[in-house]
């Protein structure tokens, strides 16, 4: 796992022309900790969620590692290989799903070592009977399961997913839902965004209500026991290059 | 039609008994053609993209300038560019004026509008979520600008192939900054303009059809990709 400090972002604010977007909002990613940003459509969710991702800037605000403040486009920069961003729709390459998994491995492994990771991100996320199917056919779970592979295989410190389980069936909700929890168990940082509150209080540690750009509620849900579970791979990730 | 028929039999036979004077003039083409394309295809793909995804002031204007630059006449640019090149000229002291580097400079000149607009459109077509997501995986800007060319490849062909087109048949610029001087910058176009003048059509013919193969094996290879394997119906 990349070592990973705490970034704090501090009175956010953005604006689309004269429309407020975001307002005075505070956030923390911690490390192992799942966050869930609810709100109705337009409330900054997702907006939020791309500036932590570094691919909106904010108009005001300041951003923190520590004590340390630091400048957005140093954010940005050194962001890149700890945060990674997961659309409400991942995007698929056009190329099969073995070679949009390979898309995350870092540089400098060797053939067989490439393969070897590969594998196993298949395996993890039990899509080895569709590796050599185009990508750009996969259902929506099964796109979805491809997204959270390459999240595996790369290991960020923070995975940020915009709804996540949007228009998914019952089975595949289950699978993602428990690929989300062994992310969370390696120690990776979740933020995800929801319409329903009610979806991840398993997974989540702190749950955030946006209501026009601003954090109307701070709350910990209550966790739910005995969470059905879907047996996916449970292979250990070793990344020696 | 008599002499047409036998003015085609003519070319036909120049072709098939691989006429060295033929086939110097078919070299040259191609070879400032080619050239002029691939030096102008990295920069201008850049800027299309830029001009896709950024957002800086100018964009706009930029936008509309090059759209503008399209239908540029190659006379006009063979034009401009023989005032820059000649003796009196800024840069006449490089003696590029009748030599194939001045027709690889006009080809260039012709080439990079339809480059950066119509690359700017195919990069338009791009889904913006691929540029993001290759980012978000890691990819430095240069792996994800290839990954997003990979994405709208089928696009980008197309673009080649229209400006490709476009130097490889055009006659002004070619005329005025080559000289059509023979085995040197006598390119496709102007040999066909020369001999048509004479009165001497056979050559011009061959040549003609040489033209016509390049464009349909051209456009056979987008629709072969654009099929994926196989001949698009």
């Amino acid at each position: 796992m990349t070592s990973f400090v705490n970034i704090e972002f501090n009175n956010i604010s953005k604006h689309y022309r004269r429309r407020i977007i975001l307002e005075g909002v505070d956030f923390k990613l911690q490390k192992g900790q799942c966050t869930m940003l609810c709100g109705t459509n337009g409330s900054g969710k997702t907006t939020l969620l791309r500036i932590m991702a570094g691919l909106e800037k904010p108009d005001a605000g300041t951003i923190s590692t520590g004590l340390v403040e630091i400048k957005w486009r140093t954010y940005r920069r050194a962001l890149q290989a700890k945060i990674m961003y997961l659309h409400q729709h991942p995007y698929m390459f056009d190329a099969s799903v073995r070679q949009n998994i390979a898309y995350a491995l870092p540089r400098g492994y060797s053939s067989s070592d490439r393969s070897r990771h590969i594998n196993e991100a298949l395996q993890w996320a039990d899509l080895e009977s569709l590796a050599d199917n185009s990508a750009t056919s996969l259902s929506g779970g099964e796109a979805q399961r491809v997204a959270l592979a390459r999240a595996w295989l790369r290991a960020p410190a923070a995975l940020l997913l915009d709804e996540p389980m949007a228009n998914m069936d019952q089975e595949s909700r289950l699978r993602t839902h428990t690929l989300l929890r062994q992310l969370k168990s390696d120690g990776m940082a979740i933020v995800l965004t929801s319409h329903d509150e009610m979806q991840f209080q398993s997974l989540t540690d702190r749950q955030l209500l946006l209501k026009n750009g601003k954090i109307s509620a701070d709350s910990i849900p209550m966790q739910a026991e005995n969470v059905s579970t879907f047996p996916v791979g449970h292979t250990a990730r070793h990344h020696t290059a | 039609m008599e002499s047409l028929n036998s003015a085609t039999i003519d070319a036909i036979r120049l072709l098939a008994t691989g006429d060295s004077e033929l086939w110097g003039i078919i070299g040259i083409s191609f070879r400032v053609s080619t050239t002029a394309i691939l030096i102008a295809i990295p920069p201008s793909l850049l800027l299309a993209f830029m001009l896709a995804n950024g957002r800086f002031p100018g964009r706009r204007l930029l936008i509309s300038v090059f759209s503008t630059l399209l239908s540029l006449p190659a006379v006009v640019v063979g034009l401009t560019l023989y005032l820059v090149l000649s003796r009196q000229g800024p840069l006449g002291d490089l003696r590029l004026l009748f030599t194939q580097s001045a027709m690889v400079l006009g080809q260039i000149a012709l080439c990079v509008p339809i480059l950066i607009a119509m690359g700017h459109s195919a990069f338009q077509a791009a889904d913006r979520r691929a540029w993001e997501t290759a980012r978000t995986l890691g990819a430095s800007p240069l792996r994800a600008l290839l990954t997003v060319m990979h994405e709208v490849r089928f696009g980008l062909f197309a673009v080649l192939l229209a400006a490709y087109g476009r130097i490889i048949a055009e006659v002004g610029a070619s005329m005025m900054l080559g000289g059509n001087i023979l085995n040197y910058t006598r390119n496709i176009p102007t040999a066909i303009a020369l001999e048509t003048s004479k009165g001497e059509f056979s050559q011009g013919i061959a040549l003609g059809i040489v033209l016509l193969l390049l464009a349909f094996g051209l456009n056979g290879m987008l629709h072969y990709f654009q099929g994926k394997g196989r001949f698009a119906t």
